[in-house]
């Protein structure tokens, strides 16, 4: 399937501009696989899940690849700014706002980013709790979180040595099962 | 300019090894731009909670990071150095996806992933706590926003409310 570069991008200026609160591969699911057809609900999982393994966010990645997948090297990179514009124009605006007009403590503005801020932290736990019964359904996958945490979280090691350290050792824990 | 380089490769360092989704690189991200001096603790926080109101992935808040660090200059250096690692990945992908989705390595290391990225996650809260939680009122808060979204409560709705709760809180003070 090949994807003219200007449809390319408005139809991933338009994922951009709604996938709002996160979730952005929902969006780019029903976007891609159900109303436009331009990929089969396999071949979207199937890459979803390699994206999964790459740096970065699971959103931009997944962007970046259908883009090349449909439109070539230079469709990757329509579809990644596409993805990218509105939120990052929108980003730049607040943030000029909040540096201009300054938000001190105790202002109107600091109180209303506070409570976004205890918000924000009620989604990281929430989205954790939900994971908790698939993604640590066994001991191993308990210690591998664990270990992680302490290192990272607690000792502060910087996160390349952590992953350094426990990715290798999680491969090797998983190696029967992935057969 | 040099300065837009210094936050280019700074960004570029931890969209590297930011791996496990979301933004697990949060708790380094705070560690190495607060020891810059690039912001204060206060404004790592309010950064963040402003990255949930925008579309898009939440890791747009480095634009603000950038900003704070250089201006202009540095909001799109540091969106550059955070983004491409992950993006030349995925468009050199497009050769040989078929092979990386089915290849015995690649689906243990992505079973792998998912314990690791709770650890990361779990190390996310512990940062976020501690940056951004100072009062008993804010923690109800945070319990409050867990539950709904744990119940299928809209996101963005979600943290509209806590910006409201947030703002009467400080006018009833």
């Amino acid at each position: 399937m090949r994807v003219p570069l200007p449809q390319l991008f408005t139809a991933f200026l338009y994922i951009g501009l709604t996938a709002f609160g996160g979730g952005g591969t929902a969006h780019i699911y029903e976007l891609m696989v159900v109303r436009r057809g331009w990929l089969s609900e396999r071949e979207f999982l199937e890459t979803t899940a390699v994206c999964r393994v790459l740096p970065g966010p699971v959103f931009a990645n997944l962007a970046a690849h259908l883009g090349a997948r449909l439109g070539g090297a230079l469709g990757g990179l329509v579809a990644l700014a596409g993805v990218l514009l509105p939120g990052s124009s929108l980003m730049l605006l607040l943030s000029l706002a909040y540096f201009r007009f300054g938000a001190q403590p105790g202002s109107s503005a600091e109180g209303a980013l506070s409570g976004v801020a205890a918000a924000a932290i009620g989604l990281v736990l929430a989205t954790m709790l939900r994971q908790v019964r698939v993604g640590l359904d066994s001991l191993k996958a308990i210690l591998l979180a664990l270990a992680v945490f302490v290192t990272y979280g607690l000792l502060h090691w910087s996160l390349l040595l952590v992953l350094l350290l426990t990715v290798p050792v999680g491969v090797a824990l998983y190696w029967q099962e992935a057969e | 300019m040099s300065e837009g380089l210094e936050v280019f490769f700074t960004f570029l360092r931890l969209g590297l090894v930011s791996f496990g989704g979301g933004m697990a690189n949060l708790p380094e991200m705070a560690r190495v731009l607060i020891a810059k001096g690039w912001v204060t603790p206060q404004q790592f926080a309010d950064g963040f909670a402003m990255g949930q109101f925008v579309p898009g992935p939440n890791m747009l808040a480095v634009v603000f990071y950038g900003l704070s660090a250089c201006g202009p200059v540095g909001a799109v250096a540091a969106a550059l150095g955070m983004f491409l690692p992950g993006a030349t990945g995925a468009i050199l992908l497009v050769h040989g996806w078929e092979w990386m989705a089915r290849a015995r390595w690649s689906r243990a290391l992505r079973m792998a992933l998912v314990p690791v990225s709770m650890g990361l996650s779990a190390s996310m809260l512990l940062v976020l706590i501690e940056l951004g939680l100072d009062s008993l009122w804010g923690l109800a808060l945070v319990g409050l926003a867990t539950l709904l979204i744990y119940r299928g409560a809209n996101i963005l709705a979600i943290m509209l409310a806590g910006g409201v709760l947030g703002l009467a809180f400080t006018w009833l003070r």
